[in-house]
């Protein structure tokens, strides 16, 4: 009988979803294609879900693939790798539960990886969940990965020595922020925290006080990587992690270099997306995205296989974007992090001036501050292109360069005194010079106060800070309105620090409505939180939404099978290979 | 001899001590947090209290400092959340590299002296030679090229001499490899052809000073009477300028050279990201950009250690150099 998964019936579900962007090198043209539309897609049928991931044109075994970054990754042990170098790199020498299939054209569907399925919602009301472990995956040394590897490395990251990962199973489990309150992962090894069970080898099982219907998107982050209790080295494991994945890390300097070779015990049949092509990666750190784009741009020995990690940075934009011969070396596409003018709506009450902030905005100058196309793509929505659901909309339609008069008009004469707090840092005083100039022409007086940069995320993050408008961004974990809209605008979660919600946008019934769209099944969430988007822009506008970042990468001559992440918006290494 | 060699060194250990204790305060008793660092975006206010207290940082000041200073003198506990025992010398544990700040220290030291070391033998040489050679022929086309060189070299940036050159002899020429710190035990020639660059670079600029100093101090001890009479007495110019001219002017140029070496030790930031190297200098500004307090720490002790041994070492050659000059 095929396991009964997330939503229907039918072999997948085809979602109605973002515009998304071409990944692909840029050959055709170095412009960012905002008119494909995506598809995403729940698995549904297990075959979905099993290996081996079709092959990539071209990719031929063999070589070195070196990722050069200036910074290292902050963590390796996946229950605390949280940063998208960390999260895209994890793939190489982790499995997860679920993860996403992403062709880089913009279809993306929520496979299983360690699991058979993208999980059984059991009674339906998404409280309880299942997922039945694939035969046959196998760790480094050859042991076989079963459910209680899965459920160890869970429930390690209950550990407050393991801080830095995400925190939605532990919190989900637990019922409550304070997770390691009510479970204590120290005191309990050999135990498992509430709510988690191993029926049998092969069955993992979630049981939650309420319903989380997003469990198959969170359980595709590394946090669900298995690990067999012995080789937890505590919070040295991010030094040396024991693989499931295709690659193993042979070798780990801090700050310079890891090393990956493969591992032979993967089994490609096993695994619906990765491929093993290259003999080994190479990460090397150090290198400024200046120095490590310039590296790649000579195409030298080596680095003829490697990929700059970073974005193209501001002063190689336009040298690069510039020379045909570039062209197939490069990527652009849009990626999910979106950036927002945040309203303090506790602050800027009066429902017009917010709605003349957003007929104001002139996006195209601010794209242009920020280095133009291959920086930034201007949107109007609270979700970014590349979440389900999205559906384009425009509540205050306003052109490329804001309507002047139309914000006026709602200001009635009045000029609003704002204060805009700006990080210090080079790019945001830019962009805050830009919109002084731009929201004064439309009739406020904005003076612009200063944040010292590395302070500006805790200072806006104060339900009392003292600022009108500031400039905020979210990423979200997966590509799940759940993932943006409750989080950055559910008033209920407003405390005294700490707030993801800094626009401090509270409207009972925008609450009630995500309680209600949280309880459904996540294959009819979509849509839903797209006309949910819209009506929070219409009726509150608590944000100016502005653009969101463009990822513009170079690579080798001989890098091939790179992609942007449409989860993540930076390089995905799962196809990628070395040329002959 | 002995006792000034226990007075300096007790001297530099007051110096060290007290740049322990103002860079302790400076840092740790500023209002950045290093558990902000270890935060994903999700994490509440309550459950970062309850980390800073496993931590030790709501300890008092006085406490974590002497911790910090018995992990250096004995070695420490530092708690499971951060790798359990460190041995001695232990700089701490950073959050941000998640390992031991002494290893990071023992992984970038070597590369911040395998820059510094050989380029400080080549601005040496560099300078004292063109100071000397344009100071013995004041006036000629030697002595103008010479001059000529050192005004370019003093009004150049390395962020430019370097990017000139990476750009020529690495990725046009391609005669040398991207540079990269390989080690000299591992594989010698690697370990130049990556460093080479930079040698040259910081050579180029240094030794340009050098060389107006040693030139302004040879000539004005080529006017000293002492000069006049060994060449009266019939000692060859190469005696003269060799041995009695150089051992005289020297002398500056070994202070401030002492003070540059041991500056350049403490970690040569610039240079070390023009050519994408990871030394102390990169790790230090890296470990500020992401408030690594223990990193931060580190970083400066060891700097003001060099600078310190620097000082003393010019103390010492002042003796051997100029035999005016008694130790004690």
């Amino acid at each position: 009988m095929r396991p009964r998964v997330v939503a229907a019936a039918s072999g997948a579900i085809a979602l109605v979803v973002a515009l998304g962007a071409c990944t692909k090198n840029t050959g055709e043209g170095a412009t960012v294609d905002t008119g494909r539309q995506q598809t995403g897609v729940i698995a549904t049928d297990p075959k979905d879900s099993m290996g081996p991931a079709p092959a990539v044109e071209g990719a031929q075994p063999g070589g070195t693939f070196t990722i050069i970054r200036e910074t290292p990754i902050s963590h390796l042990d996946p229950q605390r790798t949280y940063s998208f170098a960390g999260l895209l790199a994890a793939p190489l020498f982790a499995r997860f539960l679920t993860t996403f299939k992403d062709d880089g054209d913009g279809n993306l569907v929520l496979v299983g990886d360690l699991a058979e399925t993208p999980g059984n919602n059991v009674n339906g009301d998404c409280k309880v969940w299942e997922f039945k472990i694939k035969d046959g995956v196998k760790f480094e040394d050859g042991r076989p990965v079963t459910a209680k590897e899965i459920a160890y490395g869970i429930a390690r990251s209950f550990d407050p020595d393991l801080a830095g990962g995400p925190t939605y199973l532990q919190e989900w489990l637990a019922d409550t922020p304070q997770y390691d309150t009510k479970w204590d992962f120290k005191a309990n090894r050999t135990a498992l925290p509430p709510g988690l069970t191993t029926p049998d080898d092969r069955t993992l099982r979630f049981e939650f006080a309420r319903p989380r219907c997003d469990l198959p998107f969170a359980v595709s982050l590394p946090a669900t990587a298995p690990l067999p209790p012995d080789k937890d080295t505590g919070v040295n494991l991010g030094n040396a992690p024991f693989s499931s994945g295709p690659y193993k890390v042979t070798r780990y300097q801090a700050g310079v270099e890891i090393v990956m070779e493969r591992n032979e015990h993967w089994d490609a049949a096993t695994d619906p997306v990765r491929h093993q092509y290259p003999d080994r990666f190479v990460w090397s750190f150090g290198p400024t995205p200046d120095a490590a784009s310039n590296r790649v741009i000579a195409d030298n020995g080596a680095d003829q296989s490697a990929l700059s990690w970073n974005y193209v940075p501001a002063s190689l934009v336009a040298r690069v974007a510039g020379d045909a011969a570039l062209r197939s070396r490069t990527i652009l596409s849009p990626t999910p992090s979106a950036n927002q003018l945040v309203i303090n709506n506790q602050r800027v009450t009066d429902l017009r001036v917010r709605q003349a902030l957003n007929y104001a905005i002139d996006r195209e100058g601010l794209v242009k501050v920020l280095g133009g196309q291959h920086v930034a793509a201007p949107m109007t929505t609270l979700m970014p292109p590349a979440t389900i659901g999205y559906q384009a909309y425009d509540a205050y339609p306003a052109g490329p360069n804001g309507d002047l008069d139309k914000a006026r008009e709602l200001l009635g004469g009045q000029t609003p005194e704002l204060v805009l707090g700006a990080a210090d840092s080079s790019v945001e005083q830019q962009v805050a010079t830009q919109i002084k100039g731009n929201l004064e022409r439309a009739g406020f007086k904005i003076t612009v106060r200063n944040i010292p940069d590395d302070a500006k995320l805790d200072e806006i993050k104060k339900k009392d800070n003292p600022w009108d408008l500031y400039l905020g961004s979210w990423a979200a974990d997966w590509p799940s309105g759940a993932s943006i809209l409750p989080v950055l605008y559910d008033g209920r979660s407003i405390r005294a620090e700490g707030n993801s919600n800094q626009a401090y946008f509270n409207d009972p019934t925008i609450n009630a409505e995500f309680d209600r769209v949280l309880a459904l099944p996540p294959a009819e969430q979509g849509p839903e939180w797209a006309k949910l988007d819209e009506r929070i822009m219409r009726e509150q506008a608590p944000v100016v939404p502005l653009y969101v970042d463009v990822a513009y990468l170079v690579h080798g001559s001989k890098a091939g099978g790179i992609f942007v992440s449409s989860v993540f918006g930076y390089p995905s290494l799962v196809d990628a290979h070395v040329k002959p | 001899m002995l006792r000034f060699l226990v007075k300096r060194i007790l001297s530099a250990v007051l110096t060290l001590f007290a740049v322990t204790v103002l860079t302790f305060l400076m840092f740790f008793a500023l209002p950045r947090d290093p558990v902000t660092g270890m935060c994903p975006k999700n994490c509440n206010p309550e459950r970062l209290e309850r980390v800073r207290q496993e931590l030790g940082l709501r300890d008092p000041l006085v406490s974590q400092y002497a911790g910090y200073m018995k992990g250096i003198v004995t070695g420490r506990d530092l708690g499971s959340a951060q790798g359990g025992r460190c041995d001695a010398p232990c700089l701490g544990w950073s959050y941000v590299n998640n390992e031991a700040v002494t290893d990071t220290m023992a992984r970038v030291l070597p590369v911040t002296l395998s820059i510094v070391i050989p380029a400080a033998i080549l601005w040496l040489l560099l300078g004292v030679g063109l100071g000397m050679l344009s100071a013995l022929r004041r006036g000629t086309w030697l002595d103008r090229v010479a001059i000529g060189f050192s005004l370019a070299g003093a009004s150049m940036q390395l962020y430019f001499v370097g990017a000139v050159l990476l750009l020529v002899f690495v990725y046009t020429l391609r005669w040398l490899p991207v540079p990269g710190y390989t080690s000299l035990f591992d594989d010698p020639v690697r370990w130049a052809s990556g460093l080479v660059l930079a040698w040259v670079s910081l050579a180029f600029l240094f030794s340009a000073i050098y060389a107006r100093l040693f030139r302004a101090q040879m000539l004005e001890t080529l006017s000293e009477d002492f000069v006049r009479t060994a060449r009266a007495k019939g000692l060859t110019r190469t005696r003269v300028y060799g041995r009695h001219a150089l051992r005289a002017a020297i002398t500056p140029v070994v202070t401030v050279a002492g003070l540059d070496v041991g500056a350049a030790l403490g970690g040569t930031v610039i240079t070390e990201t023009t050519f994408g190297i990871r030394g102390l200098g990169r790790t230090a500004v890296d470990a500020v950009r992401a408030g690594d307090l223990p990193t931060i720490m580190a970083t400066v002790l060891i700097a003001a250690v060099f600078v310190v041994l620097a000082n003393v070492l010019v103390d010492l050659l002042y003796a051997a150099i100029d035999p005016r000059v008694r130790l004690g």
